[in-house]
């Protein structure tokens, strides 16, 4: 089937896709022989890596693949590439593509980090011109100072993903498939990448990004997809994609009592007022409540919850986290906020339970949107409360409205 | 296709500095090889055996064994190669046909290096300098078509069934002696007896045509008969085409089974 897809379009339809269930195959002359003439070793069923996966992704669209090991995210992603073929079904990208699997894909490892870098552009089809034109804008984006002109086998992995990201960004690719790499740098230069990712998506490039960090996700994708087993699972607002993978990774936890070293998961969120009514718009300077229901699973411990409120531009407001004994009942746990100290707009709250004293970034469980009506007369995030003064005169002028009551 | 020239380029240059990087004496190690075969077969079929009369025995022999050793490191180094770039194939979509043929284009540098070493010396020891000369650039061209096929067909089978390079491995060897490098087949004596025996090594090995016409025009600075020019660009062309049409066919599974 030959279809014209738009730039920067990804289909997959009715995507199948199995591979034999031993990787190790290496099929010698011998088996092959015998295997002709009969008496064949009884054969494992292959495994579905695909099974009937249909995807269709707008150009310009972000979209984060999500799900546990082995549910078809990297085949998926190695499908579109091209790389694999399907078994049947339609798998295709508009315009040029560009991916970025695994860690080196292309490096020589006698090979400085320039002479790879260009064995990278140009594995990626972008011709010499190209390459001439862009290598110092990627080596400045690298952030890898000399170590450029070093063999990458005196690199760290860290460094590994700075120099094929860099690659990646300046692809000026219609799409974009990323798988994972990006867990492995360190957190400024993740965030250097997403930003980089935002401003592709920007310009209209298509960017399908799987990861196992949610955080990742929920910065970089307005839509999720899960996937379960090779299907679509779930295919829609990431928020509400995540819940559902939490879900699904819950389930798996809950049964092999706290896989993932967690002793209780979020159950619900929800925003209320001061009335204890579920709201989603607030106005500056109300009550506002975040209301969670925590369930424990595994023996009960420590536990640490995290509430995160970031405004739509990106960043971080505010953060703040509160260890707590979980026994063996489920429990409410509320973050009352007596006056909301927002200024007009939309935000997403973000709340995560991470054992105590863990190192790692933290992982948000949920993600809600809520917004803040707009506020007369103060612009930006924080209404700080301040007031005007004419301090020569000594004669005070009265507050102006700046966001919070005016008060006589 | 053309988008990809540059990766070509850049897989040739890789290549290259790969063979060569941390060997003391570099690109030496290209005339070291063949002048150690050459000396080897010279003085032991020439002086010690009297096997062969051959005059200028040596350079006989290396205007053969030139042909010989870029066919069959080609076709060694191109089986392998695939298999060795597995991270390349199994991470990036790009024509896989890139790798194998990089190989191959590797194996022009000692070929080339070789033939300006040896055409010189064979005009002046032989000093019958001609205008078939210059019939050396399309058996060249014929050569690397013949040699890329093959390399193309191996590489991909090499992927699938990893004996490929240990056959191809035993049966050079053998090949080896039976291309004519050492000797010129229709002139082998033994062969009076048994008629069938010369029209079959000469015909029924196809890289002996190639020896043995390239050697015409170093060697003995004729022009090969017709046959066997004739021989040479139908078995390049159909090499070329059946090479590309089965790495064609079999590239999908790559990522798959690298």
């Amino acid at each position: 089937m030959t279809r014209v897809l738009a730039p920067g379009e990804v289909v997959l339809e009715e995507a199948w896709r199995s591979f034999p269930a031993r990787t190790d195959r290496a099929k010698t002359l011998k088996e092959a022989v015998t295997s002709l003439i009969g008496s064949r070793p009884p054969e494992l069923p292959p495994t579905r890596a695909l099974a009937g996966v249909t995807l269709h992704i707008d150009p310009g669209e972000t979209v984060g693949v999500v799900g546990r090991n082995g549910a078809g995210k990297t085949s998926t992603l190695r499908v579109l590439a091209g790389i694999i073929p399907l078994h049947t079904g339609f798998a295709g990208c508009g315009g040029r593509v560009a991916t970025l699997i695994e860690l080196g894909a292309g490096f020589g490892r006698e090979f400085t980090g320039r002479e790879n870098m260009r064995l990278n552009g140009a594995l990626n089809g972008m011709r010499r011109e190209e390459i001439d034109e862009r290598i110092d804008e990627m080596i400045a984006f690298s952030e890898l100072g000399h170590f450029i002109d070093a063999p990458i086998k005196t690199y760290s992995s860290g460094m590994l993903v700075r120099l094929g990201f860099s690659v990646a960004a300046h692809l000026d690719a219609d799409v974009l498939l990323i798988d994972e790499v990006l867990a492995v740098g360190d957190e400024a230069f993740q965030r250097k990448c997403l930003r980089r990712i935002a401003a592709h998506i920007e310009r209209g490039s298509t960017v399908v990004l799987v990861s196992h960090a949610p955080a990742t996700i929920e910065h970089a994708c307005r839509r999720t997809v899960v996937l379960d087993g090779g299907q679509v699972v779930y295919d829609g607002p990431t928020a509400a994609g995540l819940r559902f993978y939490h879900r699904l990774m819950g389930l798996e936890s809950a049964t092999t009592d706290g896989l993932l070293g967690e002793s209780a998961v979020l159950q619900e969120v929800r925003l209320e007022d001061g009335h204890r009514r579920p709201r989603q718009v607030f106005g500056s300077g109300e009550r506002f409540r975040v209301v969670m229901t925590l369930q424990p699973i595994a023996p009960a411990g420590q536990v640490e919850l995290l509430v995160e409120v970031r405004p739509a531009a990106g960043g971080v407001v505010f953060r703040t986290s509160r260890e707590l004994t979980v026994g063996t009942e489920r429990r409410l746990v509320s973050f009352d906020v007596a006056s909301l100290g927002l200024l007009g707009g939309d935000y997403d709250l973000a709340v995560g339970v991470r054992q105590p004293g863990e190192d790692a970034p933290p992982l948000f469980d949920r993600v809600l949107s809520f917004s803040v009506a707009p506020v007369a007369g103060a612009e930006g995030v924080v209404d700080l409360r301040g007031s005007w003064m004419l301090e020569a005169d000594q004669i005070e002028v009265g507050p102006v409205e700046s966001g919070s009551e005016v008060r006589r | 296709m053309l988008r990809y020239s540059y990766l070509f380029s850049q897989l040739v240059r890789r290549e290259l500095r790969q063979k060569y990087k941390g060997s003391v004496l570099g690109v030496l190690w290209y005339f070291i090889n063949p002048l150690v075969i050459m000396a080897l077969y010279g003085v032991m079929l020439g002086p010690l055996l009297h096997a062969v009369s051959i005059p200028d025995y040596p350079i006989f022999i290396l205007a053969g064994l030139l042909v010989w050793l870029f066919f069959s490191q080609s076709l060694l180094a191109a089986s392998g190669s695939l298999v060795e770039q597995s991270s390349l194939v199994s991470r990036v979509r790009f024509p896989r046909e890139a790798v194998p043929a990089a190989v191959v284009a590797v194996q022009l540098v000692p070929f080339f290096a070789m033939l300006l070493m040896l055409l010189p010396v064979s005009l002046i020891i032989r000093g019958n300098a001609s205008p078939a000369l210059l019939e050396l650039v399309p058996l060249v061209v014929l050569l690397f078509l013949f040699t890329l096929g093959l390399s193309l067909l191996v590489a991909v089978l090499h992927a699938y069934y990893r004996d490929v390079q240990p056959v191809l491995n035993a049966a050079l060897m053998p090949l080896f002696f039976i291309s004519g490098v050492l000797f010129q087949i229709e002139k082998l004596p033994g062969l009076h007896s048994h008629h069938w025996a010369e029209p079959l090594l000469r015909w029924g090995n196809p890289i002996a045509p190639f020896i043995s016409s390239v050697r015409t025009v170093v060697f003995y600075c004729r022009t090969p008969d017709t046959p066997t020019l004739l021989y040479v660009a139908v078995a390049a062309v159909l090499s070329a085409a059946f090479g590309i049409a089965l790495f064609r066919r079999m590239e999908g599974e790559l990522a798959v089974v690298l």
